[in-house]
């Protein structure tokens, strides 16, 4: 089976989901970004009374605020919710999280359950995990740094 | 000299009589171990001077509508601005922070990848290192373009070829 077939038939649940940070929607911004700085989160889920996603706060949402002078302790994060929201059920295929990302730049997936309620997060960072779980072979081997390979190794 | 020579020809090994090539299980795979990073888009990326405030790269990044921004001297790469930079150095002090350089909040010495690594490694330096924005450089050290999660998804859908 081709790598395109498995993204169709496989379904989120088998990407790395990591737990999101759920928020009230009056939450306050400063305490988000102290939420998303404690558990290295890139953002928070705005949920309603059912715990079903409703918007997220992200890093481009903090960008905007602080270009507009707004005050970390008297704006909520709805105020400066991300339009860029996406929320799917975990059984949705991975291919339709694949092409929103691609089509429309969506960096952040909201996970609900099959009732709706927030499971979780993911995202381009799960998808490109899957990438280099299917393909371990090559991409768990290479060599990382911020100098060319031959200048990094050492000896000869 | 060695005085006993023998007659008998030596029998030459060749070390790669039994070099078996690699095989790949798809076109994928042997894109990514085999093509260079320079097959991956890196382009449209935004530079940034090091002596810029904060204020001005904000507001850069927002103009751009981009996540990260280069920051780069006399051609060379000084490090890297990014979302996660200003979640982390800048939010919760923007009054103090605004109009200082960028070189006070980007991080240096990013993780980088060179045109001519195999694709595989950008993936890695994404998905294994877990870095959202990966500087591409040229050997000399020049700046080519930046990769991500979404560029390498692009190279990767143009090379699966079932």
């Amino acid at each position: 089976m081709g790598f395109r077939e498995d993204l169709c038939d496989e379904s989120l649940d088998a990407l790395a989901i990591r737990d999101a940070i759920a928020v009230r929607p009056l939450t306050l911004v400063r305490a988000a970004i102290a939420a998303m700085r404690s558990q290295s989160l890139g953002c928070v889920v705005i949920v309603n009374n059912d715990y079903a996603p409703t918007g997220i706060f992200s890093e481009q949402s903090v960008i905007q605020l602080l270009l507009r002078g707004a005050s970390l302790d008297e704006t909520s994060v709805s105020e400066f919710a991300d339009p860029n929201f996406l929320s799917l059920p975990i059984t949705t295929p991975i291919s339709v999280a694949w092409d929103a990302i691609q089509s429309e730049g969506v960096r952040f997936i909201c996970v609900t359950d099959t009732s709706g309620r927030l499971v979780g997060l993911t995202g381009q960072r799960g998808i490109a995990e899957y990438v280099s779980d299917c393909f371990a072979g090559q991409v768990a081997v290479q060599r990382l740094g911020s100098q060319p390979w031959m200048c990094a190794r050492e000896g000869a | 000299m060695n005085g006993n020579q023998s007659s008998e020809p030596v029998l030459f090994e060749d070390p790669m009589a039994n070099y078996e090539p690699r095989v790949y299980s798809s076109d994928l795979e042997r894109a990514l171990g085999e093509e260079e990073v320079a097959s991956i888009p890196s382009q449209p990326f935004v530079v940034i001077g090091p002596d810029a405030t904060v204020r001005d790269a904000l507001q850069v990044l927002a103009d751009h509508k981009v996540s990260s921004l280069l920051v780069v001297e006399d051609g060379q790469l000084q490090g890297i601005l990014t979302e996660r930079d200003v979640l982390e150095r800048v939010a919760e002090r923007y009054p103090k922070v605004s109009e200082r350089p960028v070189r006070e909040v980007m991080t240096t010495n990013p993780t980088v990848v060179y045109e001519t690594d195999p694709a595989a490694a950008a993936a890695a330096a994404i998905a294994v290192a877990g870095h959202r924005h990966v500087p591409v450089l040229r050997l000399d050290g020049s700046v080519a373009g930046i990769v991500g999660p979404r560029r390498m998804m692009t190279f990767i859908r143009s090379r699966d070829l079932g």
